[in-house]
């Protein structure tokens, strides 16, 4: 039987951003969503279950109102949900998150494998992985495309520039994932449904004990602003040379 | 003590690291430290290029990964407390660079694509955020302030005649609980796209492996390569990752950049900012690829394609 926790992020959706005419960021009218890559995460923590024998605990760290993600998280699957929260969690830097995901992983969960993203759709920092592990004192590896368990021992395909690193571990360990490990399931009613009746922790910021100061401040944010003429044409074969024309004149072919 | 550190896993990137790491270095008054992996022959050649010294990290067991050395550079740092650490953002790298960043307790700003040291001497780093569609100035409250790089975000170094500098051996890392088992490396099937003047982006708008090859035709009479969007090379497996264009796989710069099928979500969008000038041939007319472009075609790319392919032949630029 092993232990699995998939940690993950309810983030903005970034395809909702906009650029204000002033160039700032726009999130008047974002939507959020659980993000991508910890889809992956928690799938790949219930086929391990699945496949292996066990149990998935999904947590996350965010402000009260990411509670919108707890049902849809428990809809993937995991049998129960931490959600730790508090006002001051919705803008962590990803050392905060991570000192707060291990003291409260560290103190109260049971794991023998933890599954994070590779990277969040918000941030993409892709810290938060490798520093949780490291708080924990456990190995981590780190953009994972295949995953086996033989003997307690992890047996990870994981890439890296010049291609792959097939890599083995002793539990308890971390990975982080890519989206090509396997495909999320989309849950249907019946796993709604059964979501609302698994149970949640819920941790406020009284529960616990660390120092969260940030490290990183931020100074400034703004839209990257994409200026681009926006002509389009047509597809019947006039319409084609016209844009033929149009690239010529531009210099782009020649 | 203090210093500005670099690191990187290929000289590539070190020579990149070098030249901001001296700039930044020569601003606060201080030296250049490069850690490197083992002693081929670079250790001199990075002096040259403007390191103050060289830190030779001692060769490991066949079976250790990068990740076994985040220890050995985590006590350093604890002993000579330098003011910045840049890491080169190879995968590795970044995996690494968040370990250390963790032992040391400070902050890491991950994929900087800008650095400049601000009026209260702070390091300014900048970064994308939401896929793209926005940037981060961050600073770091606390020593040393640590970034990862992309490759080819600055210019390498430059060469500097008659330079002298300290060589020093690294301590050998403890054994890690990792141990790689294999390691298989990629052939390189295509050029660099980065080197290209014009891309040709396919993205899940095609249908079939096969019909990449239209595609090929049109970049080849474009005398350029052609690149993907992320689901190509991970989700269906049709072109190798060195092809694949975004936030999360590689920046290109070209004279012409083409969008076949692709949506342009801003993951993408974020790997072809900077070219010259961008087309798009989707059949959705509110794909969002049209506000990133500056020329688009509207319609069935099996029905476009041939009819480009035959105008580009008629006006004479098929060889
Ligand atoms: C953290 C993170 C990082 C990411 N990094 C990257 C990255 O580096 N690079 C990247 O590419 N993606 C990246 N992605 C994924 C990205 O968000 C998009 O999912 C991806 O770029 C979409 O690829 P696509 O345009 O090929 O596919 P789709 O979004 O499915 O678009 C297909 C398009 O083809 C059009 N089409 C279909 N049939 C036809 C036809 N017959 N003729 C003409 N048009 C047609 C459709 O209208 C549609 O617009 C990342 C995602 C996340 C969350
Ligand atoms: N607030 C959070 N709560 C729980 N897990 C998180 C949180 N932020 C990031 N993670 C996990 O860490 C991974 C990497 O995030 P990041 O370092 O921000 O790119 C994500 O894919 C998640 O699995």
């Amino acid at each position: 039987m092993i232990n699995i926790v998939s940690c993950f992020k309810w983030v903005i959706d970034e395809a909702y951003v906009r650029a204000t005419s002033s160039g700032q960021i726009d999130l008047e009218s974002v939507d959020y969503k659980i993000s991508d890559y910890d889809r992956n995460a928690i799938e790949e923590a219930v086929i391990i279950k699945e496949k292996y024998g066990g149990d998935v605990t999904a947590v996350t760290v965010g402000s009260p109102e990411a509670s919108k993600s707890i049902k849809n998280a428990l809809s993937r699957g995991p049998d129960r949900a931490y959600f730790i929260n508090d006002t001051s969690f919705a803008d962590l830097e990803p050392s905060q998150t991570a000192a707060i995901l291990a003291d409260v992983i560290g103190a109260q969960i049971k794991y023998d494998l933890i599954i994070c993203g590779e990277g969040s759709s918000d941030l993409y920092a892709r810290q938060i992985g490798p520093r949780l592990a490291h708080k924990l004192g456990i190995p981590c590896i780190c953009f994972v495309q295949k995953l086996e368990i033989k003997d307690n021992q992890i047996i990870a395909e994981r890439r890296v520039e010049a291609g792959i690193e097939i890599i083995t571990v002793p539990m308890p360990a971390l990975v982080t994932v890519l989206s090509d490990i396997n495909s999320p399931r989309v849950p249907g009613l019946k796993d709604t449904l059964a979501a609302s009746k698994k149970p949640v922790v819920n941790i406020g910021k009284q529960d616990l004990s660390g120092n969260y100061d940030p490290k990183l401040e931020t100074r400034e944010t703004r839209a990257a602003s994409l200026k681009r003429s926006c002509v389009k044409f047509g597809s019947e074969a006039q319409d084609v040379s016209g844009f033929v024309q149009a690239l010529l004149k531009a210099g782009a072919i020649r | 003590m203090s210093g500005v550190w670099i690191f990187a896993e290929n000289r590539e990137q070190s020579l990149e690291l070098l030249n901001i790491g001296g700039e930044l270095a020569s601003q606060i008054g201080t030296k250049l430290v490069n850690i490197i992996l083992g002693d081929n022959g670079q250790a001199q050649d990075y002096i040259d290029y403007g390191a103050d010294e060289v830190w030779l990290l001692p060769a490991l067991g066949p079976d250790q990964t990068l990740l076994a050395y985040a220890p050995v550079i985590a006590d350093e740092a604890k002993q000579e407390d330098p003011d910045i650490f840049l890491v080169a953002g190879t995968l590795r790298g970044k995996e690494l660079a968040a370990i250390i960043a963790s032992s040391l307790d400070t902050g890491l700003a991950s994929d900087c694509t800008f650095l400049k040291l601000g009026a209260d001497n702070k390091l300014e780093m900048e970064r994308l955020i939401f896929g793209g569609a926005g940037i981060q100035k961050v600073v770091c409250s606390t020593r040393p302030q640590m970034a990862t790089i992309p490759a080819r975000t600055f210019e390498p170094a430059e060469m500097k005649a008659g330079r002298e500098g300290i060589k020093r051996e690294l301590p050998t890392p403890p054994l890690s609980p990792l141990k790689l088992l294999a390691r298989q490396n990629r052939v390189r099937e295509s050029g660099d796209i980065r080197e290209a003047q014009a891309v040709v982006a396919v993205g899940r708008g095609i249908e079939k492996k096969e019909d990449i090859d239209m595609i090929r035709e049109l970049a080849d009479i474009l005398g350029g390569e052609i690149g993907c969007t992320r689901p190509i090379t991970e989700e269906k497996h049709w072109l190798p990752e060195d092809l694949c264009i975004g936030i999360s796989a590689l920046e290109v710069k070209p004279q012409l950049y083409i969008g076949i099928g692709v949506s342009g979500q801003i993951q993408h969008v974020a790997g072809f900012r900077d070219a010259r000038i961008v087309c798009a041939i989707n059949k959705d007319e509110n794909a969002p690829i049209f506000e990133a472009s500056d020329y688009g075609i509207v319609g069935d790319l099996y029905e476009v394609i041939p009819r480009l392919l035959a105008e580009l032949k008629k006006s004479g630029r098929a060889n």
